[in-house]
């Protein structure tokens, strides 16, 4: 029997992957490990490994088509089948298209059917070619959607009319508040910019439900205090000081990551997931650092971070941040996380809050480290403050847990050499 | 308006036709001194007598060729087949002299003949006598293929046959001559050739169909309906030439159609319409054309076997969920 890969979640989040690219070809020999393809998830690239081995048959999708986590996408031929024969009995036919005439064949109830007809052969149907209705097409055309982003729920994965609708009704909903565009307006004197409506991207669209998502079921609140790092600031200048030869530059951001991790592993009420039903306490310290990028957000894991030491979490995170932004993070780099770190402080921001990253019960959201006046006994210095702010699930975790690690997190940044102990 | 049979509308259109018009008369099996096979042409022989109510030997061919060549001369004769089965023998008179004379004589001679009689799936008469012939006939340049479903159109569309300058293809359904319905009194009701009907209007997806197979759309859409599912029904009436318009219509409204034909599947009326629906409405379509047509099959004798064979409200109602994908 010949092995049938199949698409695998790459992504926690994923349902439905594209083949970016093939890195084999048929009659390429697979082992256990090698990469088979580059597949488009819903956040980002990310390379699929194979879990067997045998010779390449068959690629059973095409590149760009989108297709369901679990779905075939090629066929392996295993020692002592012959690969040209394994793609030959497979058929032309892509899984997909096979599944829909499964469906059309036992309808042949009342449906025309005819010995006139030569023996029944299956059609070939190239797999990337996108199907859909002639109608679904024309209302693509006229909409200026691309209809090979369109989800198809017909047969086959066959984009109907309702399919394009639906479809159009996320982006119009999405972009509501904009203004209708006028056709007809007369020429303006001066130069007038239109609007531009923006289709937005797979991560953006999978960002824009998760948000929603989170501030639909999680009830958050919001815990903020200000730290003052004078202390942290002086040593990460002696630290550097002496990693300059090694070209590491510790960032107040690592600080953070390691007084968080310390902090997590003190309060495991924080470092938790909630499902709705079911709370875990995370036995394992895993870091989400939110990376900006143009075309959205993107959250790698630095694993452990409760064990690492400052040369690791800057190292670590320059390398989350590398991949994230080459879209090349892989699957374990950006799963597992327990809790998430979101900063602006890069930006001059004093403070802000944060959208919890689901499942996770706890986001922490940090501003600049900046001179500010302080009261210190009855006088009022100048000192480096930080201002963090906690946003918990409060399904999950009480005000009262988050002010605690909070006091622990300030604590860790106000007297450094505390996380040694 | 009166309540009568489609067997008695027939009757009351070729009466008023002939009443109207002394060129008109019915010849045919056993059409006189029988008072008709199926009762059609009941007491036309007391009213007309033998001179325009003519018995015929069993000689399709031969009484046929009298037929077009009488009407050649300036007579309008109608032919009445016993079934449409039988008018297989004629073949060559319909298809080649019928046709084609027009065309064949520069124009010279007409042939305003109406060839009528049953046809259809009866009920156990077996496989040579339960023809659908309209596929082969409907096929020819230079026929008109009619095909009435109520008391109304029987009499509306037989008249305008009979006023027809050219030739007929009048086909009745066994099955449905002694259906009932209102039927206009007036002796110039005629119904247009080349007309459909719009028998129930809606806006999910179109019925297409035509002669008894009305009724079985009409239950299927009363089922669709509980569903939730609007059909609009159509009743083609004229085969050929097809009223494409309205088809299209009605197809750029629901966007998905389903054709249903007592005929066999291929090559069939069915394949014909979807093939003008493509060619016209390509981009209006939001699913594969479906249709239910009867298997292809001999019609078997066994009543059991016929009714499996030929369309049913079940299998309708199937197809116009592929069509809406549910």
């Amino acid at each position: 029997m010949p092995i049938s890969v199949k698409m695998g979640a790459v992504s926690p989040t994923m349902t439905t992957g594209h083949i970016v690219e093939w890195m084999v070809k048929v009659g390429d020999q697979v082992k256990e490990g090698d990469t088979i393809a580059d597949v488009q998830t819903d956040k980002a690239v990310m390379p699929l490994e194979s879990f067997d081995e045998g010779i390449v048959a068959q690629l059973l999708v095409a590149v760009g088509e989108e297709v369901a986590v679990g779905h075939d996408l090629l066929l392996l031929a295993v020692k002592g089948e012959d690969p040209k024969a394994i793609a030959a009995s497979a058929g032309k036919a892509a899984p997909a298209v096979a599944k829909a005439e499964a469906k059309v064949a036992p309808s042949t109830n009342g449906q025309e059917s005819s010995h006139a007809e030569a023996p029944h052969e299956t059609v070939a149907v190239s797999g990337g070619r996108v199907k859909s209705t002639p109608l679904a097409r024309k209302i693509a055309t006229a909409e200026k959607v691309n209809i090979g982003e369109v989800k198809g729920s017909g047969p086959g994965g066959r984009v109907v009319r309702d399919d394009v609708e639906v479809f159009l009704k996320a982006q119009t909903s999405a972009s509501s508040s904009a203004p209708p565009v006028e056709k007809s307006a007369p020429a303006p004197a001066r130069l007038v910019v239109g609007d531009e409506v923006v289709k937005l991207s797979r991560m953006q669209t999978t960002i824009a439900a998760r948000m929603t998502e989170a501030k639909r079921v999680a009830p958050d609140i919001h815990v903020t205090v200000d730290i003052r790092i004078d202390t942290l600031v002086a040593i990460r200048e002696r630290l550097n000081n002496s990693l300059a030869k090694e070209k590491i530059k510790l960032s107040v951001g690592d600080f953070v990551t390691k007084a968080v991790a310390i902090a997590l592993r003190r309060h495991p009420a924080v470092n938790a997931t909630f499902d709705g039903e079911m709370l875990t306490r995370r036995g394992e310290v895993n870091v989400g650092i939110a990376v900006a990028l143009p075309e959205g957000l993107i959250v790698p894991v630095l694993k452990g971070a409760d064990a690492l030491g400052l040369r690791e979490i800057r190292t670590g995170s320059e390398a989350l941040y590398e991949a994230a932004r080459k879209n090349k993070l892989t699957a374990a780099q950006m799963n597992g996380g327990t809790f998430t770190i979101s900063n602006l402080g890069m930006f001059g921001v004093r403070e802000f809050d944060a959208i919890l990253n689901l499942p996770q019960v706890g986001i922490l959201a940090v501003g600049a480290a900046e001179k500010r006046p302080v009261v210190e006994g009855d006088k009022i210095v100048v000192g480096t403050v930080m201002t963090v702010t906690l946003t918990v699930d409060h399904r999950v975790v009480n005000g009262a847990d988050a002010a605690e690690f909070l006091r622990t997190l300030k604590g860790l940044l106000e007297e450094p050499a505390s996380m040694l102990l | 308006m009166a309540v009568i049979q489609y067997r008695e509308a027939l009757r009351q259109a070729m009466v008023e036709e002939m009443e109207r018009d002394d060129r008109v008369f019915l010849m045919g099996e056993e059409v006189a001194e029988y008072n008709g096979a199926y009762k059609v042409s009941q007491g036309m022989l007391d009213q007309f007598g033998p001179r325009r109510i003519i018995d015929t030997p069993i000689s399709e061919n031969g009484f046929c060729g009298i037929g077009i060549g009488a009407a050649m001369v300036g007579l309008r004769p109608i032919v009445e087949f016993m079934t449409f089965s039988f008018s297989y023998v004629a073949f060559d008179q319909l298809v080649n002299n019928a046709a084609n004379m027009r065309y064949m004589s520069g124009g010279q001679f007409s042939v305003p003949i109406v060839f009528r009689g049953n046809s259809g799936v009866g009920g156990s008469l077996g496989a040579t006598h339960s023809h659908r012939p309209e596929a082969f006939y409907a096929h020819v340049p230079g026929l008109t293929v009619l095909m009435p479903s109520t008391p109304a159109d029987a009499k509306g569309m037989l008249k305008a046959a009979i006023r027809s300058d050219d030739p007929i293809i009048f086909i009745e359904h066994e099955n449905l001559l002694g259906d009932k319905g209102e039927v206009s009194d007036d002796r110039d009701f005629l119904v247009p050739i080349g007309k459909a009907s719009i028998v129930r209007p809606g806006r999910d997806v179109t019925l297409i169909t035509y002669s008894r197979m009305l009724k079985i759309t009409l239950a299927a859409a009363e089922k669709l309906a509980e569903e939730g599912i609007d059909a609009e029904v159509i009743d083609l009436r004229s085969i050929r030439p097809l009223d494409i318009d309205t088809l299209v219509t009605s197809v750029s409204k629901t966007h998905r159609a389903v054709i249903i034909e007592e005929d066999w599947p291929y090559c069939g009326i069915g394949a014909g319409i979807s093939d003008r629906i493509m060619q016209k409405a390509f981009d209006e379509l939001d699913a594969p054309i479906r249709r239910v047509t009867a298997k292809d099959v001999p019609v078997p004798y066994s009543r059991v076997l016929e009714a499996a064979m030929l369309p049913d409200v079940g299998k309708v109602v199937a197809q116009v969920h592929d069509v809406l994908y549910r």
